[in-house]
């Protein structure tokens, strides 16, 4: 993905997929996709938040986008939901454009942003009144529906009492509740569980999985925890500075990194650091080695059992004291870590290895 | 808990009354969200009362006295009256410009824009809402200076065209506080929209008649629109209806070039200048909303 420059032109890059999609054999056929951008690109002045995303999402999937602060995660999300408009490129949401429809996208689609988006002075229930109301849910069928809503995300006894007084979880819940008045077919949530304990965070992903699974519902989350993504997404994006750089399912992803991960601890400054990978990337089985200040080196083996005395013994004749040796199975974080980490500068070997790895898989 | 199953979303295309009533129908429950955040802080809205019922006390008991032989104004508490009403809608509605920041820094307003509403809704909304709002503090006010003596020349119909002038006062004044939160998205900022009712207030003949001000502050007095909506509020209360002066159906025009009333100020005035200042006010704070929705 990063490989290929942002579509300048997406008219053409769309006009492109419709031809695609209008030859390609029947159940290969994305007319219906639940959300799809075409080069997307956003910038602020001389910031370059996003650089250029290109995005399919099937309904019913639960579309996980992972990135730390500052990668382009919630630009993204609110390109999507049009509350900002791309500098470049075009999306397609519940099968209408951002830009010319957003009206109808609007209908479409849930969304609860990063900060759970409440009104403090109003109760629950006042809330998700005027909610219901915005959305133009017949008159009617109003209070049983925001009866039904609080229930599902368990707010019943608290309906009456302000927001203000709910604490984080219950808010998070009750914007969720928000998103889901008209009966969305397809919900955005911007981190839906960052600040949010332990409890709480497993049941709102019970709650996800449910409407996903229930009603089909398609999901579009964003988030910085890579067991969020792993538990909960089909497919999941890792985004970096603005691009997609890995994209696949969490399964798929950790095959693209080998079976076992080695970390040591080398004591000294960056160069021993880079002495160190230096040494440890020739040995057998070993696919790759990169060094970050917190986790210390991570080597990457096929078989770590036959590698980890090999990077003892190594470390020793090289005269590179360490410490904290553990062998772990390669997680989604080593993905994301390979995707978007510091890798050694410049020195030839690692850095050319890390590169190799990224382009290899992307 | 129970099940997830949600009633199936309606038909959007039919159930969506069509254009401007749409507006309008969000719009009212946009309204009534907002006053009613208003009855759930009234701590706040307790200044609203307090400041200009102090200044009219304030300034009656200091002014009163003399006031007929310094100016020839023989009630001063109905002189000041129109300044207390003006005074504590002003205040009222440049406390939503306030609100908005709060809304856009809860991340609710981000909600609203996502809602199929019209962004014109949110801004009428409020705009609806702090008419509304400056009604009830002009009620108020009116109240008060009746009860300590004020009278009323016109009665209780022109005490109506007051509530109904401090309601489009108040609707137009919204104006700015939308204006500033939408283009600075600060409190701050925001907060300071109120510091424009000094200049407005006071640039106008708000303690003294205009013909015993120096030359510089009448000039802009003249040029303020908030010195004519004074004026025609203030010979509702102390005068009587001034209309203009006609011959022959034609509007006679005085020697400078503004259409010459009987004694009282002319409450014609009052509107044209209710509605210049309005169309000015809401027509930037469309902009801005315009501009900030758009957007970057």
């Amino acid at each position: 993905m990063s490989n290929h420059s942002p579509h300048h032109a997406p008219t053409v890059a769309e006009r492109l997929w419709q031809e695609l999609a209008a030859t390609a054999p029947q159940h290969d056929r994305d007319a219906d996709l639940a959300i799809e951008a075409y080069g997307l690109v956003k910038h602020f002045g001389d910031i370059h938040a996003v650089n250029g995303i290109d995005l399919r999402v099937r309904p019913g999937q639960i579309f996980g986008f992972l990135g730390q602060n500052g990668s382009g995660k919630t630009t993204t999300v609110r390109m999507l939901t049009t509350l900002l408009r791309p500098t470049e490129g075009s999306a397609r949401v519940a099968g209408f454009d951002v830009l010319s429809q957003d009206r109808q996208v609007r209908r479409a689609i849930g969304v609860a942003l990063q900060e759970a988006g409440l009104d403090i002075l109003q109760t629950g229930r006042e809330l998700l009144r005027l909610q219901s109301r915005l959305y133009n849910v017949p008159r009617g069928e109003i209070e049983d529906r925001v009866a039904h809503l609080l229930e599902v995300v368990d707010l019943s006894e608290d309906a009456d009492r302000r927001i203000g007084d709910y604490s984080g979880g219950m808010q998070r819940r009750l914007d969720l509740a928000s998103a889901l008045v008209h009966s969305p077919s397809i919900i955005f949530l911007d981190e839906p569980t960052t600040g949010l304990d332990p409890v709480s965070r497993q049941n709102l992903w019970d709650y996800i999985q449910r409407l996903n699974r229930e009603d089909g519902v398609t999901f579009f989350l964003t988030t910085q925890y890579l067991e969020e993504a792993d538990q909960l997404c089909d497919e999941i994006a890792i985004l970096d500075a603005g691009e997609i750089v890995q994209q696949g399912t969490p399964d798929g992803l950790k095959a693209t990194v080998s079976a076992d991960v080695i970390y040591v601890q080398v004591e000294g400054n960056e160069r021993a650091q880079q002495r160190a990978v230096g040494v440890l990337l020739p040995l057998p089985n070993v696919e790759d080695a990169q060094w970050d200040f917190n986790e210390g080196i991570a080597v990457y083996s096929k078989s770590g059992h036959d590698t980890l005395p090999r990077v003892v013994r190594t470390l020793d004749e090289a005269n590179l004291p360490f410490s904290n040796l553990r062998l772990a199975r390669a997680t989604l974080d080593d993905v994301f870590f390979k995707a978007t980490g510091h890798r050694i500068e410049p020195d030839g070997q690692a850095g050319q290895a890390a590169q190799s790895t990224q382009g290899g898989s992307a | 808990m129970t099940t997830l199953e949600v009633p199936p979303a309606p038909e959007d295309s039919s159930s969506r009354a069509a254009g401007p009533l749409q507006v309008l129908i969000d719009a009212r429950h946009l309204a009534v969200r907002a006053i009613r955040e208003s009855t759930r802080q009234p701590g706040v809205e307790i200044t609203n009362v307090f400041i200009p019922l102090f200044f009219l006390a304030v300034s009656t008991g200091a002014i009163a006295n003399f006031s007929e032989r310094g100016f020839g104004v023989e009630n001063y508490l109905a002189f000041q009256l129109p300044v207390a009403v003006l005074q504590a809608v002003a205040g009222s509605s440049a406390a939503s410009g306030i609100a908005i920041v709060l809304d856009m820094e809860r991340g609710y307003f981000d909600k609203l824009l996502l809602t199929p509403a019209s962004r014109w809704s949110l801004i009428i909304g409020r705009v609806w809402a702090d008419a509304v709002r400056a009604i009830f503090f002009a009620t108020i006010m009116l109240v008060a200076a009746l009860i300590a003596g004020s009278g009323m020349a016109t009665g209780v119909p022109g005490a109506i065209l007051i509530l109904i002038i401090a309601g489009l006062f108040g609707g137009a004044y919204s104006g700015i506080g939308i204006f500033i939160a939408m283009r600075t998205g600060n409190a701050q900022a925001a907060q300071a929209g109120f510091l424009l009712f000094f200049p407005l207030l006071f640039m106008a003949p708000a303690f003294a008649p205009l013909a015993v001000f120096d030359d510089w502050l009448r000039i802009i007095a003249t040029i303020n629109p908030v010195t004519y909506i004074m004026e025609g509020m203030r010979g509702l209360v102390m005068e009587g209806y001034a209309w203009p002066v006609t011959e022959g159906g034609q509007i006679v025009f005085g020697p400078d070039g503004l259409p010459m009333t009987k004694d009282p100020p002319a409450l014609h005035w009052a509107f044209v200048s209710l509605a210049g200042f309005s169309a000015f006010t809401l027509t930037i704070a469309a902009l801005a909303l315009r501009s900030r929705t758009r957007a970057d």
